[in-house]
């Protein structure tokens, strides 16, 4: 065996008592920030690393932690903030996944390039289109070259252990580290593994964060960040010079982290047979499910192994020429493809290799992305593949570079048509009728059916209702959100209109692409037929998304921007986003001795909007059906006068708030009825009431509403909770005052 | 506790399969979790408890699953068992749409909320070998005031022998204020459950594990994964599966069709409408929240919730009375 393997089974004994614990990765990452004790962590929710930050706010509630757990409007935000953090000296972390690393990373090699060592937990995910959530390694390979280093964990006792190593080198070095484990597969994998006991032994090794200059220093001032020239190359230096460092440094940090935890690393795992001719490389699960391949081939005598690389930056170039050593060939199994070219790691090591002039062949399947498991069956049918290149049968086999995993399809395959476009253009119901005629309009045509979302979700109440004030041919623009994951499902759609989702916080540009094009080809003659864009939002995705929403506002662009607006990230697990209610409780945001809940006043998108001075603006309910159709209505004649009309409307989301299905329609009233959700418009800055619940006698206190709003509020009811309610009361009262002030007066 | 117990069930790697089949909300995973734990820290194996995650949801189907083995076994593999020795299934009517038989081993331990009798369940399930217990877990669930996967935890942890104190300490532990109902549950779980044991006498294969894949590959995928709506349309969905029970009864005689039950419905094509009359509730759209009855003016007559207890008038499919 190579002198870089680690041997499975440790021999170093633990100086530092160690307990067993059973969570899975994500609560593994949680489980080290907490014993760690860092100063900071910015947040922002994204599946499946979403509960690393949970863990820890739900920690910060009960008391347990006085880290800085900051939810933030987005990954850029949420890392931006870890860079404030530790610019002012503080300890920072921050976890992450997919499209919420490839948002943040304007700013990875800001930090890397700035010297701030902090960790980045990162739960691998593909990164796509069509969206999948589940895991890949196409985000972690987005991250190479970013100055950051990369440690891999294979397991969920190594997400908890390479936490604390990451931030023991990072800090020896000043550069930021990944601690990279797979979504899902690690993160929601729960496994009994041991952890420091002690959390006072995890700080002790750790050590005192290195003094350094911070931006508090005011006595010896340093500009941190300033522009600069041809002197760029020089950063480039240092920036490879720690690197170096790091790989001098990582050895003696793994035989110290051994001797207080027991627990071994090394550069590179290798496992199986010492004189094996056939190596297969791969780092995290993928490696060790081919653990289990390799006892069942290594027993029936054949001659494999695995390697497993724990450490991808730095390189460790020699560990793993050396683990691969004697090996006729190599199989370099990657969750990732690089289109038109060979992959990172194959490259990589082939490099490697012809450098001490191994001539081992090397070839590379892509296997796992988009959520494929790979069993240890599999691991044995990639060994056999290994095993007989270059003679196999399979044109597609015999590719150096190719897929394991990948189906053709058949394609004699000719699905029938089972469907009607709905193109509305039978019906015109709306434009120029003067009455609302609920029965009437029973027959709109249906632009969607048979989606997927939970019983009784407000979502598709609130675009059920709309849509059937809106005439003719309809396009729909779905932010990722409940809305969106509900309705599609390849190879299957809900929608009988055409329909594009194209990430979370860009809706709204990218429907304003859409309505460009359409004006100049209607301009050019090329097309004939008046279509109403319809954009749809909710779950954060006016957070996230609010300087792209203000554009298309600023800009008057003629299209409708709906906001559901269910008071969280709904797919994602509940977190809290800016629309909640103060003293909600969320999965970010926790109810216990040091918390109570959601910390600020919902968000007032509508009065934020005003300012653009844009064409239509409003809020409606199910609850006043009417008055959402007359709406409808207005918002489909406001884009075809060519403006911008956006609409809030109010949501309920039985799952996540823990409410009754059927109190749905109860629970609006009185959400409309306490004035926690008025119903109003702006039409060219003129401000009208729809709905004044007050002149009808009919105000009632907001705990009306809560008390409708299910197990996510119910909390609210309770004693301690007395000053909040009475704060959300002042604050709903002061807001609707102004609202009626505003309405009163077509100045304002 | 660890030395003295033995793993019923034991595949090439040294591990005890465990599949639960259930539906989102059901409370399998943590269901799950606890026999997880228990295992862990109650009986001294070791293991793994995984899922498989989708968007986060009521009503969809989830499969959860734990592997148990000896201490000392290396713990390796990923993702739920394909391979399972014991199933676990929270609804029959799961075990003909998932084909719940797939990857089971010869002389498997199936558990299954059910009120049929086993070999009903057996018939349905097109099992090679292996035990079947049914248990009517729903009711069980409604006596007790407890929760469906109680019952069904108490059934896995009776069949893994796991010492019934202990359990129920765990049990007490965990959930202390439903202590007195889940252990009621848990008890009322093993009195009632009907058991069955099938040879292989030939009457169904076995049958291995196989993700089913459809038509469209990397050969025929439209570019970009684009979806030609007009042919593949969820339409023919059965929202019926995973529904929160029984649709609302509709009467055409009390209905003056208003139209408020539209605006409040979250599943187009639910309430069906002809001609601007109601007309009933479509069974494979309508998923039972509810809300219709809630809002109708003449509720309890036009539409009624079938969970209380006015006399009930069956409807059928588009509300034509039988």
């Amino acid at each position: 065996m190579a002198k870089a393997a680690v041997i499975e089974k440790p021999k170093t004994k633990a100086s530092k008592p160690q307990t067993v614990w059973i969570g899975n990765g994500n609560e593994a990452v949680a489980r080290a920030i907490i014993q760690i004790g860092y100063d900071g962590e910015g947040y922002y929710p994204i599946t499946p690393s979403s509960d690393a930050g949970e863990a820890v706010s739900k920690a910060f509630a009960a008391g347990e932690t006085d880290i800085a757990f900051v939810p933030l409007t987005s990954e850029l935000a949420a890392i931006s903030a870890c860079a404030g953090m530790a610019i002012a000296g503080g300890r920072v972390v921050d976890v992450t996944s997919a499209n919420g690393l490839l948002l943040k990373i304007e700013e990875m090699p800001a930090i890397s390039g700035l010297a701030l060592p902090m960790v980045l937990n990162l739960s691998t995910r593909d990164v796509s289109a069509p969206l999948n959530i589940k895991n890949g390694h196409s985000d972690l390979a987005a991250c190479l070259g970013m100055g950051w280093m990369i440690l891999c964990a294979p397991t969920v006792q190594a997400t908890y252990d390479m936490n604390i190593l990451a931030l023991k080198v990072a800090e020896a070095v000043n550069l930021p580290a990944i601690v990279a484990y797979d979504g899902f597969h690690t993160s929601h994998a729960n496994r009994r593994i041991e952890i420091f006991a002690e959390k006072e032994d995890v700080r002790e090794f750790l050590g005192e964060k290195p003094k350094g200059t911070t931006i508090f220093d005011v006595e010896n001032p340093h500009t941190f960040g300033p522009y600069m020239n041809d002197d760029l190359i020089n950063t480039k230096v240092q920036i490879d010079a720690k690197m170096a460092r790091a790989y001098e440094v990582l050895p003696g940090i793994f035989e110290e982290y051994a001797k207080w935890s027991g627990r071994e690393y090394g550069f590179v795992e290798r496992y199986g047979a010492d004189d094996a001719e056939v190596v297969m490389v791969m780092i995290n699960t993928g490696g060790e499910t081919a653990k289990d391949a390799v006892d069942r081939l290594v027993g029936r005598g054949e001659k494999v192994a695995v390697v497993i690389p724990k450490v991808l930056r730095p390189f460790p170039e020699k560990e793993l020429v050396e683990a691969v050593a004697g090996a006729r060939t190599i199989l370099v199994g990657e969750r990732v493809s690089q289109y038109g070219a060979s992959n990172y790691l194959a490259n990589e090591l082939g490099a490697a290799l012809q450098r001490v002039g191994t001539k081992a062949e090397i070839i590379q399947r892509t296997y796992g992305v988009g959520g494929l498991t790979l069993t240890s069956e599999d691991a044995e049918k990639l060994f056999e593949i290994a095993q007989g290149w270059p003679n196999l049968d399979d044109a597609d086999e015999q590719k150096r570079k190719w897929y394991y995993g990948a189906w053709p399809g058949d394609i004699d395959y000719t699905p029938a048509v089972k469907i009607e476009a709905a193109t509305g253009e039978d019906k015109s119901l709306n434009i120029g009728a003067e009455k609302v005629n609920l029965r009437e309009l029973s027959q709109m045509p249906i632009r969607f059916e048979k989606h997927a979302a939970c019983p009784g979700c407000g979502i598709f109440v609130n675009l059920n209702l709309f849509l059937r004030g809106i005439d003719g041919p309809v396009v729909v623009f779905f932010n990722t959100g409940c809305g969106m994951v509900v309705t599609t499902g390849y190879p299957y759609t809900t929608f009988k209109v055409p329909y594009f989702h194209n990430l979370f916080h860009n809706a709204s540009s990218t429907a304003t692409g859409v309505v460009e094009m359409y004006k100049r080809f209607r301009a050019q003659g090329k097309l004939s037929k008046e279509i109403t864009f319809i954009a749809i939002s909710g779950d954060g995705g006016t957070d996230i998304g609010m300087d792209q929403v203000i554009g298309a506002a600023l800009r008057n662009d003629p299209f409708i921007l709906l906001e559901y607006d269910n008071k969280g990230y709904m797919n994602t697990g509940a977190q809290m986003c800016y629309t909640g209610i103060k003293g909600q409780r969320n999965s970010n945001a926790h109810i216990g001795p040091q918390q109570k809940g959601k910390t600020t006043h919902h968000k007032d998108v509508i009065e934020i909007l005003r300012g653009t001075n844009c064409s239509y603006l409003f809020q409606a309910a199910e609850s006043n059906a009417v008055d959402m159709i007359r709406k409808a209505r207005k918002a489909q004649q406001t884009v075809r006068d060519g403006g911008f009309a956006f609409g809030k409307l109010w949501s309920v989301c039985p799952l996540n708030w823990g409410m009754k299905e059927s109190n749905g329609p109860a629970s609006v009233k009185a959400a409309v009825d306490s004035c926690l959700f008025p119903l109003y418009e702006i039409e060219k800055g003129i401000t009208t009431l729809n709905y004044d619940p007050e002149k009808r006698k009919k105000k009632v206190p907001v705990t009306d509403a809560f008390k409708l709003m299910g197990a996510g509020f119910a909390h609210m009811m309770k004693p301690d909770f007395a000053e909040i309610v009475a704060d959300v009361q002042g604050e709903v009262d002061r807001r609707w005052a102004r609202l009626k002030a505003k309405a009163e007066n077509e100045i304002l | 506790m660890s030395e003295d117990y033995k793993l019923a069930f034991a595949d090439d790697l040294g591990f005890c399969n465990i599949l639960l089949s259930a539906i989102g909300g059901d409370g399998a995973n943590m269901a799950a979790k606890m026999l997880f734990k228990l295992g862990v820290l109650e009986v001294g194996l070791d293991g793994g408890y995984d899922a498989k995650y989708g968007s986060e949801k009521k009503g969809t189907p989830t499969d959860v699953s734990v592997r148990f083995c000896k201490a000392g076994t290396a713990v390796r593999a990923v993702g739920p068992t394909t391979r399972a020795h014991i199933l676990v299934v929270f609804h029959e009517s799961l075990i003909r749409p998932l084909a719940l038989n797939k990857g089971l081993y010869a002389n498997a331990i199936v558990i299954v909320n059910s009120t049929k009798s086993p070999e009903e369940v057996r018939d349905i399930l097109e099992l090679n070998s292996g035990r079947v217990i049914c248990l009517d877990a729903s009711k069980i669930a409604e006596e007790t005031h407890s929760r469906l996967n109680m019952p069904m935890l108490a059934m896995l942890c009776n069949v893994l022998s796991f010492p019934a104190k202990v359990v129920e300490e765990a049990v007490k532990k965990q959930w202390p204020r439903a202590a007195e109902a889940n252990v009621a549950a848990f008890r009322a779980a093993v009195s009632t459950a009907k058991e069955a044991q099938f040879g292989a006498d030939g009457k169904y294969p076995l049958v291995e594990f196989s993700e089913s894949r459809g038509g469209l590959g990397f050969l025929n995928m439209l570019p970009g994964g684009r979806i030609d709506a007009l042919k593949h349309s969820t339409v023919e969905r059965d929202n019926a599966e995973g529904r929160l029970g029984p649709n609302p009864i509709f009467d055409a005689e009390e209905c003056t069709s208003c139209g408020m039950c539209l605006t409040v419905c979250p599943d187009p094509g639910a309430i069906v409408w002809k001609e601007k009359k109601m007309t009933g509730i479509d069974s494979k759209f309508c998923k039972s929240c509810m809300r219709c009855v809630e809002i109708c003016p003449r509720t309890g007559r036009a539409l009624r919730d079938p969970h209380k207890k006015e006399e009930a008038k069956e409807t059928t499919v588009a509300g034509e009375k039988k």
